[in-house]
């Protein structure tokens, strides 16, 4: 078998320009994205409400209204509140919100930006940590080296 | 024959039997199936904390898949796809078709029938999720994949868990605790020999339900690979059953290649992690 030439790296595919141009096009998705949630969401709290994770937060909310400013907070950049953040972190996109918002705004999208924001990988402080795991990728390359022949992972990898 | 690159995903590498069925299972459909996936096809969703670094994945992932010239892309992962839906297709130019592994096999599931010919006597529970269903509704088409098999039963269950998949709750033991506890009893009163799994994500985890004797789990394509005749050894649950002895499954030779070092520090705390269940639960 012969390595498919369209799987080389090459220059077209994914040079260092092309990735800056995809990166600054993310982050303008990204940005637009929470200015349409910011100026659609009426923090009527229907989200939290039909959330069937936010029992597990580590700093349950007493209801909706309540929590879901601080989550708006979270993607201006701002300090946010014990609530706002626990909801974030439990997060699991149940997508359960999505059907219960009044007014399409999407607040699955709303908190997966939140979380982005909150773990600091959109500029602004991270205001919630996660557990970061090194061996992450060299576990998947170590299953894969246990489960596929030397030519699978050649060319499947 | 349609041209296609089956990207199975990243941890589904922990599941080769998964990976050699799905493509067996497209080839026999008539796809041309290129198989493409592991830590340099990652689609970056892993990287919330770090935009820049998840950009930067999702654009090479994109790039080598329009490079490959493929018509479409078939995803098996439910991550990768609700990422390239959510993300990565409104920065990249995207030239090829997504469609879902499951969404695949439901648009032919005629021809699929024709190879479903061994039976599989097997009352069956379905693990579901509430997400995922707003991009494609699985918990109603593996079901009815499922049903096509002789022998198996697909009984009612009234648990879905929440989230969409069960991997997101590893930082959440007191919620992926009760999906255990939850599945568990799902299986007990509806009377199932099994629960079954349509995500990887959620077959690693209720693999411990299995080998703490709670409960057999499979994902469904090893019931529709097992009715097509297709003998993958399912070795992760192997191991898994294995535990601390799951060295002697693996043999010196594979160790060899990982380090036992690297084993016994990343891969057997895994395979000996059990759920806090036992099977009176």
């Amino acid at each position: 078998m012969t390595t498919d030439p369209s799987r080389r790296v090459t220059p077209d595919n994914t040079s260092a320009a092309r990735r800056e141009l995809i990166g600054a096009r993310l982050k303008e998705f990204q940005k637009s994205e929470v200015e349409r949630i910011l100026s659609a969401c009426t923090r009527c709290g229907q989200c939290f409400e039909v959330c069937p994770m936010a029992k597990y937060s580590a700093a349950p909310a007493s209801d909706g209204k309540s929590v879901v400013p601080g989550v708006l907070a979270v993607l201006r950049g701002e300090r946010s509140t014990p609530e706002a953040l626990g909801w974030i972190a439990v997060c699991t996109r149940s997508g359960s919100c999505v059907p219960a918002c009044p007014e399409n705004v999407d607040p699955k999208m709303m908190m997966r930006l939140a979380r982005m924001t909150a773990l600091g990988g959109r500029e602004h402080p991270a205001q919630i940590e996660m557990k970061d795991d090194p061996d992450y990728f060299n576990r998947i390359r170590a299953f894969a080296q246990l489960q596929l022949s030397d030519e699978e992972l050649k060319e499947w990898t | 024959m349609e041209r296609i690159t089956f990207w199975y995903g990243c941890n589904v590498l922990r599941h080769g039997d998964i990976i050699h069925s799905c493509l067996d299972i497209l080839r026999s459909l008539g796809f041309d199936a290129t198989p493409a996936g592991g830590p340099d096809y990652c689609c970056g969703t892993v990287k919330d904390g770090n935009q820049t670094t998840a950009g930067g994945m999702a654009s090479r992932t994109v790039g080598r898949f329009n490079a490959m010239k493929r018509e479409r892309v078939v995803a098996w992962c439910p991550s990768c796809h609700s990422h390239m839906h959510d993300f990565m297709e409104h920065a990249n130019d995207r030239h090829f078709g997504m469609t879902y592994f499951v969404q695949l096999l439901y648009e032919c599931r005629e021809r699929l029938r024709a190879f479903l010919t061994h039976p599989v006597p097997m009352r069956i529970v379905m693990h579901q999720h509430v997400g995922f269903q707003d991009l494609v509704p699985v918990n109603r088409m593996v079901p009815e994949l499922l049903a096509m098999i002789p022998g198996v039963d697909v009984a009612d269950c009234g648990y879905v868990a929440p989230g969409y998949m069960c991997a997101s709750f590893a930082a959440l033991p007191k919620a992926l605790h009760d999906i255990h506890a939850n599945t568990a009893a799902s299986v007990k009163s509806a009377g199932a020999d099994a629960v079954v799994t349509i995500f990887h994500q959620c077959y690693r985890e209720l693999c411990g339900l299995d080998a703490a004797d709670v409960t057999p789990v499979y994902n469904y394509v090893h019931l529709i690979a097992r009715s097509m005749g297709l003998a993958y050894e399912d070795e992760y649950k192997a191991w898994k059953r294995a535990g601390a002895n799951a060295a002697d499954l693996i043999g010196p030779q594979r160790l060899e290649r990982i380090g036992i070092e690297f084993y016994e520090r990343a891969i057997l705390p895994e395979l000996k992690k059990r759920p806090k269940l036992t099977s009176s639960s």
